[in-house]
């Protein structure tokens, strides 16, 4: 029985493979400096290995926003999370996983009259702002950094590339495992509280109850990669931006270095000795993160370069996701629960007056403020984008 | 991960070696134009062998270089330009060798009021070529230094036109003595010289907006 209602987790993890593991590969497969089944052997194994040994930290958040407190329930919000990102991935979208789960729990919390723990959301959701930032960010700094060793040790280009591939695939599975890690809490952080399992010992190894259902959970993502992800690799890689291979490299680097600060708990720790406030330990959204990454390219490359209907398109699945995996949600418990009598989770904190849970307006202010960022994100970009521009046209008429 | 690492330095090897062979076969082919003039049999004859020795050699190592790039898959995205440089810095031994071919052949005869003409025309030709070859080595290593090494071989191939150009005005124009015959055969071999610093033109045209590519 347990089997049988942990199957859409196994569906959420398949599609996160598909989906959001192959944003870790992507830019190297989209610009033919890793062979598609090269890496999605190191991401497969990468993955079990980062969601076994590291994946306990994020599900904590994800457990603080909605404690799914039946299996049918946890079956169906997965189910929910899994067929919206499995419609969006067939659709050539790189789309959240993260985003997917948040919005089918909080679909939950509405339909079992739960409140929505604003604090853990706003830590999710500033995840959602920060994370693609920081991709940018990091991959700006890194491309100039990129440039400017490249200048330096005068390198040949066969040996430059030679490297580069080799870093491509170390930074890789450095990716797959802190995606492993971080997103495993998307796949079956919902089974953990409605699944109590016992320790299990192999001898050379004891796994807990969550370990287990995350080790099942990876094992579903690295099916994923193997059998579904090669069209997105070619959407992230390709279709928005001409990746050369050190942008690829850098593109890599980046959403591994961001998914790692959101999945070390010594780094947050480290944080609050030197007097600083920890870093939350939220799972980050892998596809915003290579977005803006291969944004932060862009901008050092100029607007030229952009497919802006390809990112246009991405950044309108930012705000189906969620909604879409609300609202498939809620629906789908309404059917589970009144068709076939499945239990799908009972109240333990309704929403009090005083709005501490998620009202409309919380909503709506959480809205706001995500727009507002896109908007001055998109003013910068162009701004940024326009002066590259001139400098670029200058260059070519000088030479 | 070692066999890739040997094919790469194996293959950095061969394209060094491609470049030393198309500027040895430029320099052998500036000596046999100066050696057909002077009238210089024997020592043009051994340059005719040895500047068709170079392109057989510059042929071969194209041809195993661009092998290699495609079966190891190395540098997927530059690889179809690189390709097309290598092609076209062939087609520059490829016309040297062509010129002195037509020397062989056609036994064109070079007067000697003209005679210092032909020789600087196909030097100041060769110069361009010879100048492109640091910039086709900076594009692996230092692709920002190409554009700068470029412009000398946009200023040569300019001289050569100019110097073609006074060379034909002054055959056509001075030389009554010459029948209509031989000055066409004199702008011919002429046009055949320009030809190498046509051909170093176009490869600095795809070398330039390759490396701007590199930069970005």
């Amino acid at each position: 029985m347990i089997f049988l209602f942990i199957t859409s987790g196994l569906f959420l993890g398949w599609t996160l493979g598909a989906n959001d593991a192959s944003n870790v590969f992507g830019a190297a497969v989209g610009s033919r400096m890793v062979s598609f089944t090269r890496a999605a052997v190191i991401a497969s194994v990468f993955v079990i290995l980062g969601a076994v040994i590291q994946g306990s930290g994020a599900s904590d958040t994800l457990g603080r926003l909605g404690s799914v407190n039946a299996m049918g329930g946890a079956f169906t919000v997965a189910l929910a999370a899994g067929l919206t990102v499995y419609f969006m991935t067939r659709a050539g979208l790189p789309v959240s996983t993260t985003q997917a789960i948040v919005g089918a729990i909080i679909g939950w919390n509405f339909f079992t009259d739960n409140a929505v723990d604003t604090r853990a959301l706003s830590q999710i959701v500033v995840t959602w702002i920060t994370g693609p930032l920081l991709g940018g960010l990091f991959a700006y700094a890194l491309y100039h950094l990129v440039k400017i060793i490249r200048k330096r040790i005068k390198l040949h280009l066969l040996e430059y590339e030679s490297y580069l591939r080799t870093g491509l695939m170390i930074a890789g599975a450095f990716g797959a495992y802190s995606l492993g890690a971080n997103n495993i809490a998307n796949v079956m952080g919902v089974f953990v509280p409605s699944i109590p399992l016992g320790e299990a010992d192999f001898g050379f190894i004891t796994l807990s109850g969550a370990q287990q259902l995350f080790f099942l959970g990876a094992i579903a993502i690295a099916a994923g990669v193997l059998t579904y992800s090669r069209k997105v690799m070619q959407t992230v890689g390709s279709n928005l931006l001409e990746l050369s291979s050190e942008a690829a490299f850098v593109v890599v680097l980046s959403q591994a270095l961001v998914l790692f600060i959101f999945s070390s708990s010594a780094l947050s720790g480290l944080m609050v000795k030197i007097g600083l406030p920890p870093i939350p330990l939220v799972p980050v959204s892998s596809t915003q993160v290579v977005v803006g990454a291969v944004l932060g390219i862009g901008l050092y490359k100029g607007v030229r370069n952009i497919n802006l209907k390809v990112l246009g398109s991405i950044a309108s699945g930012w705000i189906t996701t969620p909604v879409a995996a609300g609202l498939l949600s809620f629906f789908l418990l309404f059917f589970i629960k009144n068709l076939f009598g499945i239990e799908v989770g009972y109240s333990v904190n309704p929403p009090s007056s005083s709005g501490d849970g998620l009202s409309i307006a919380v909503i709506i202010r959480y809205s706001i403020i995500i727009l507002l960022v896109i908007t001055a994100v998109y003013l910068v970009y162009l701004v940024l984008a326009e002066k590259k521009k001139t400098e670029s046209i200058n260059k070519k008429y000088y030479l | 991960m070692s066999l890739f690492t040997r094919t790469t330095k194996e293959l950095t090897v061969r394209i060094d070696e491609f470049f030393d062979t198309i500027e040895i076969g430029i320099l052998i082919f500036k000596e046999g134009v100066k050696a057909y003039v002077n009238g210089d049999k024997d020592v043009f004859q051994s340059h005719l062998a040895k500047i068709d020795e170079m392109e057989g050699r510059a042929d071969k190592l194209q041809r195993s270089i661009e092998n290699d790039m495609i079966v190891h898959s190395i540098l997927p995205q530059q690889r179809s330009e690189i390709v097309k440089l290598l092609w076209q810095l062939d087609e520059i031994i490829d016309t040297a060798k062509g010129s002195l071919n037509e020397f062989y052949v056609e036994m064109p005869h070079i007067p000697s009021s003209i005679s210092r003409d032909i020789i600087s025309l196909s030097e100041v030709s060769a110069n361009a070529a010879e100048e492109l070859m640091p910039a086709a080595r900076a594009f692996f290593r230092e692709p920002h230094l190409v554009r700068e090494k470029l412009i000398k071989v946009y200023f040569f191939e300019r001289e050569t036109d100019k110097a073609a150009f006074q060379m034909k005005k002054k055959v056509f124009h001075e030389m009554n003595d010459l029948s209509l015959a031989e000055k066409a055969h004199i702008r011919y071999i002429t046009h055949h010289i320009e030809n190498i610093s046509d051909s170093a033109q176009a490869a600095a045209d795809l070398l330039a907006s390759m490396a701007i590519r590199q930069m970005l």
